[in-house]
């Protein structure tokens, strides 16, 4: 007899395996298909994603912005709130994290780091909020709201970027002050000589670690879940569903903002626009993987960071476009895998 | 001044309902799927997905029919997968949704680099051509000329009468309101919605064949999220036929003003106006311009 | 000749026998009454009947012939209909809709509304239903969504009829309304199977009752042979039941007002849904509220849970927080993933980090200290069977130690053990000096518990029942004067 927790774990174990064996076969396929050499591609992929240290200081930098992003989106998906759109709100608070920046030449490195994290959070909340209010005041469905928001969101970026912000004839703002950009790994060690791999990274672990305590071992954990898993009794249990679906709307969409932290802090030193690159959609697959458990998410921003440099590995024997397919087809293995091994368990949703 | 003289002409009346067919067909497919009771946010990539496969099938084989035969194929195929994964193995309809647009979006990418060699943009090609005899009406020929146009204005009629006058849409929407009530008298529940499904995966493929067709060339993000306006204007539409031909007419308005003001150079930010669809939908969900109701059981796994 | 032989039907979900070898016939053209405890068997013997589930052995007989229904559909193909409990009906769709839904008549493509109106519209007329076909399901009363369920059957020709519970959400005038028109049927040859558990309708209706007991058939009887008092011992069986504490009632000026509200009105979408509201909830009382459902009692208990913010008039209470225990459990008691500790978590405040430990401590306290059964600590709530899961969110409140308490349908869908334990609870914390607010429809609970009881109608309190006017005078008399004052007769 198996208590329920060792049942779960045991299910996630076997369908998380079996996904990515699917996943695995389907890629292998796929690359025959096209008159490849699976062995060669995937050979070439684990050779340039581990073989070096600028290759897993690669990786754990694309890793990054994932574990940020799938750990705010945890928040939402414990609380049943579908947030679709952290691509608008993690653009919206790093385009602002960056004009803040700008402007923070007179203090100190360490305070305006700060000042950036809280402006960005605050600015993403907000794009948080608006979904968050609409869906308790007027009962639409942040389904359709953050959809939207996402679109009005780039465009208003585009719109200050091309009118007022842009370093002329691109899509960037101006670059900031190099003493307030954060650490990089490289300069540590030469292990990672080359990498982008920077500070973030530990932000974002230390991000993941807080948010499974936060999730799972506190009140406000136990709350964001009892509402996420029945609302109205939520509310007679004393709970108040409306508030806590508000504060974990900006909670989680605040946290996607910390993703400006990698890129802009510790890469480039500007906003860009589309410098996301749908890490805001990736992130949904990333916490779904990890059944929205934030340690897990470190795995599965992991992997789909491997993914996504491994892609530039094997650019010259197949398309780098391949990792797309290859991240829709984990997704929607996961989706189908995970249901049927479910029910071989009997684990009600 | 030279703007609005500009929209008071026939030529721009054309284009406006010229631009509403995808809205329409995407936003019909939509509300077809969710009378059944399951949200599709996948209509995004079916459009991709039916746009590229005529693309493709079309330079390869330069038969038109043949090359639109095939894409409705692929794009009801890809709806029944849909259907597998929301009805049969009942999956989050929106994680799904998300899915498959991922998916299919890395898909396209992927096979224009195999095929076409370009991450960006396909080869031209030849448009679906228009009737001639129907051209010949002054006025309005200009616009049912076009068989896919025409084929979305009949939609209108035809989708209200099948949903509202016949057996099928009855049991169709008595199984997106109350999917129990419908299998207490028999109503195959899970068949109805995969029907509703495939109707949907159909009418978003004629959505995207029209967009490459009118643009002889299938190229990255040409879709640009009208997939999502389309769930937009069946929103406002409140899941009525006649009410999503009038928001998908706003919207289509909205997106021939935008090329207006580029072409008369006004200094208008265009992105502003991009953004003004997205901003009615969430006004009008907000209740500024009224309720708006899904399906009760809409989104609901049974 | 028998309209339905049941031979041998047995049927389990996984460990637990539901049927068990059920074998009785129901004759053609006759009221057979089926009785038993919630959880006996009836609705799955009744579901197998319909094609909704499957039996894993035995036959069923339709008219002399063997079945096997793959689904409702083969049912209503031999002209079986069900009325369901919960009614099975769409709130966007007309009437006609509603009724004509799997059974359309068709002209070509179209559906044919001048047929299916002049159809719908005689049998309206013969059965004296009153109904207009073209209303929406949303804007009619319950009585009549029960009337439209009538029409779905007589549509369909329905000849053996299975009724789950209908009079559970009729009024007293309802019911002999009803009563009237189930005559009606028999007239027209149909057979009826009646699901109930008001044995006074029993005696009223039926021509023959069959009970069950934990799955099995235990007696059987005809009209001329039914028993009240036997029946009623043959559900429960030989069962010892916990008895109640005595009340004891201090003096009166103990009896503080916890909770008092004044003149408190509240609309929603243009009604009146509590009207003019005047009450005191006093600590060592139980005050009683009855109605039907449906005539305020769920806004009463949400003012005083201050879930309503627009209301007129004055609400004092004493402590800001109020225990419920909420008339659904599933949709409003528990969150059913979290164990018993974690339901007990929720409402305590927060004390920092919280440990597995914690929570399954608290469970183990809980499972000990009121008896609630479950395999382990870790099993979520939702696994417990109902009286379990029902005593445990008692037990929950409970332990909040809250001043005062409000019981919304506390042993409603509960095994009579797990009732009686309930009803004992509720008694001594009146005893210990709660305030306590017991809504129920069940009039015998409330008579049995209420030390004052008021009836509610149409949102109104029209009358309030005190403490020498319930235990003195007719009992029959008190309860034909409540069900008079439930329909508003006053």
């Amino acid at each position: 007899m198996f208590s329920r927790t060792s049942i779960q774990t045991k299910a996630n174990i076997i369908s998380i395996s079996l996904s990515l064996a699917a996943t695995f076969i389907i890629t292998a396929l796929l690359i025959i298909l096209i008159g490849k050499n699976p062995i060669e591609v995937f050979g070439n992929m684990f050779s340039e994603v581990f073989l070096s240290g600028y290759g897993i200081g690669q990786t754990l930098f694309k890793t990054t912005p994932l574990i940020i992003c799938g750990c705010g989106l945890a928040f939402c998906f414990h609380a049943s709130i579908f947030n679709i759109g952290a691509e608008g709100q993690l653009n919206a608070g790093a385009f602002a994290m960056s004009l803040i920046a700008l402007k923070l030449g007179a203090f100190p490195w360490y305070i305006s780091i700060i000042i950036c994290i809280v402006v960005a959070f605050g600015v993403s909340a907000l794009f948080g909020l608006i979904p968050a209010i609409i869906k308790i005041k007027k009962d639409v469905s942040e389904v359709i709201t953050t959809i939207m928001m996402n679109f009005i969101i780039m465009a208003l970026i585009n719109y200050f970027l091309v009118d007022f912000f842009a370093v002329k004839s691109t899509m960037h703002t101006e670059k900031i002050p190099e003493d307030m950009m954060l650490m990089k790994f490289s300069s540590i060690t030469s292990f990672f000589q080359g990498s982008s791999l920077n500070i973030s990274f530990i932000i974002a672990l230390a991000l993941a670690v807080i948010s499974y305590i936060v999730i799972y071992k506190t009140k406000f954990g136990y709350e964001i879940r009892a509402v996420g898993f029945n609302p109205s009794a939520s509310k007679y249990i004393g709970l108040s569903p409306d508030k806590i679906i508000i504060i974990t709307f900006i909670i989680g969409a605040g946290i996607t903002s910390l993703t400006g932290l990698n890129f802009i802090m510790g890469y480039k030193g500007f906003y860009e626009y589309g410098f996301s690159n749908n890490v805001g959609f990736t992130a949904i697959a990333v916490a779904l993987l990890a059944r929205n458990n934030p340690i897990g998410i470190i795995f599965s921003a992991l992997l789909f960071g491997v993914l996504d440099s491994g892609g530039l590995a094997v650019n010259e024997i197949v398309p780098k476009e391949i990792v797309l397919v290859v991240q829709g087809v984990i997704i929607l293995t996961i989706l189908s895998i995970n249901t049927i091994v479910d029910k071989k368990f009997n684990i009600a949703k | 001044m030279e703007l609005f003289n500009s929209i008071l002409t026939v030529a721009f009346l054309t284009q406006v309902f010229r631009l509403m067919t995808p809205y329409y067909l995407g936003a019909s497919a939509a509300n077809f799927s969710e009378r059944g009771g399951v949200i599709n946010i996948a209509i995004e990539g079916f459009m991709i997905l039916s746009a590229f496969s005529f693309a493709m099938f079309n330079i390869l084989t330069h038969n038109i029919p043949l090359a639109i035969f095939l894409a409705l194929i692929i794009n009801v195929v890809f709806a029944l997968l849909y259907s597998v994964f929301t009805v049969k193995l009942k999956i989050n309809q929106i994680v799904t949704g998300v899915g498959f647009n991922i998916l299919i979006a890395g898909l396209t990418k992927f096979l224009m680099m195999i095929i076409f060699h370009s991450s960006s943009n396909t080869e031209r090609f030849e448009g679906i051509p228009d009737n001639e005899l129907i051209g010949k009406i002054p006025l309005v020929g200009a616009i049912l000329s076009d068989y896919i146009v025409l084929f979305a204005l009949i939609l209108i009629f035809l989708s209200n009468f099948i949903l509202f006058k016949t057996t099928f849409g009855l049991r169709l929407r008595s199984v997106g309101e109350n999917p129990e009530a419908a299998e207490s008298l028999g109503i195959k529940v899970r068949r109805y919605k995969v029907y509703g499904i495939l109707i949907s995966g159909f009418l978003a493929a004629l959505g995207g064949i029209w967009l490459a067709s009118e643009q002889k060339s299938f190229s990255d993000g040409m879709i640009a999220g009208r997939g999502y306006i389309a769930l937009a204007a069946m929103i406002i539409g409140k899941w009525k036929p006649v009410n999503i031909f009038f928001a998908s007419l706003i919207f289509a308005f909205f997106e021939a003003l935008q090329i207006s003001i580029q072409i008369s150079g006004v200094p208008i930010p265009s992105q502003l106006i991009q953004m003004l669809p997205y901003l009615i939908t969430i006004l009008v969900l907000i209740g500024l311009i009224g309720k708006t109701k899904p399906p009760a059981a809409d989104g609901v796994p049974y | 000749m028998y309209a339905v032989e049941f031979e041998n039907i047995t049927k389990s979900f996984g460990l637990l026998t539901v049927n068990d070898k059920v074998t009785f016939g129901v004759k053609e053209n006759s009221v057979h009454c089926l009785l038993g405890e919630n959880g006996a068997g009836k609705s799955t013997l009744m579901k197998i009947l319909f094609g909704s589930y499957k039996q894993d052995s035995g036959t069923i007989k339709i008219r002399g012939k063997e079945v096997k229904f793959k689904s409702p559909l083969d049912a209503i193909d031999e002209k079986i209909g069900m009325l369901y409990q919960h009614f099975m009906l769409i709130d966007e769709f007309t009437i006609w809709e509603n009724v004509v839904l799997g059974n359309e008549m068709n002209a070509g493509m179209k559906l044919d509304y001048k047929k299916i109106k002049y159809r719908l519209n005689e049998i309206i007329e013969i059965y004296n239903l009153g109904l207009d076909i073209n209303k929406k399901i949303c804007d009619i009363s319950i009585s009549q969504e029960q009337k439209v369920e009538l029409l779905k059957l007589l549509y369909r020709n329905s000849d053996i009829l299975i009724f789950d519970e209908p009079t559970a959400v009729l009024s007293p005038v309802e019911v002999n309304e009803f009563f009237k028109i189930i005559e009606k049927f028999k007239a027209d040859g149909k057979t009826i199977i009646f699901i109930t558990h008001k044995l006074n309708e029993v005696k009223e209706l039926a021509d023959r009752v069959s009970i069950l007991r934990k799955g099995q058939l235990v007696y059987e009887t005809d009209k001329a042979d039914i028993d009240v008092q036997k029946l009623g011992k043959e559900i429960i069986g030989n069962v010892e039941v916990a008895e109640s504490p005595a009340k004891i009632s201090p003096n009166e000026e103990n009896k503080k007002s916890f909770i008092e509200l004044k003149d408190v009105t509240l609309i929603k979408d243009k009604v009146k849904v509590l009207d003019d509201i005047t009450i005191d909830i006093r600590r060592y009382e139980i005050h009683g509220i009855c109605g039907v459902e449906g005539n305020g009692q769920q806004e009463l208990v949400d003012v005083i849970l201050q879930f309503e913010k627009n209301i007129s008039g004055t609400v004092m209470m004493k402590d800001e927080r109020v225990s419920i225990v909420p008339d659904d459990r599933y949709k409003r008691g528990m969150i059913k993933e979290f164990t018993v500790g974690e339901n007990l978590i929720l409402k305590k405040p927060s004390e920092g980090l919280i440990s597995k430990r914690t929570v399954d401590t608290a469970s183990q306290y809980i499972m000990k200290k009121y008896d609630v059964r479950a395999p382990s600590a870790e099993t979520p709530i939702g696994s417990l069977s109902g009286g379990n899961q029902q005593k445990a969110i008692i037990a929950r409140e409970i332990e909040m130690q809250q001043n005062t308490m409000i019981f919304y349908h506390p042993t409603r869908g509960v095994d009579i053990n797990a009732t009686a334990f309930i009803h004992s609870e509720i008694v001594s914390l009146r005893n210990a000096g709660k305030a306590i607010l017991l809504v129920s429809s069940d009039l015998d609970e409330l008579l049995k518990l209420s030390d004052r009881l008021s009836v509610m109608h149409k949102g109104r309190l029209i009358k309030t029942f005190d403490e020498t006017e319930l235990s003195s005078g007719n009992r029959n008399n008190l309860l034909e004067q409540i069900g008079k004052l439930m329909i508003g007769i006053h």
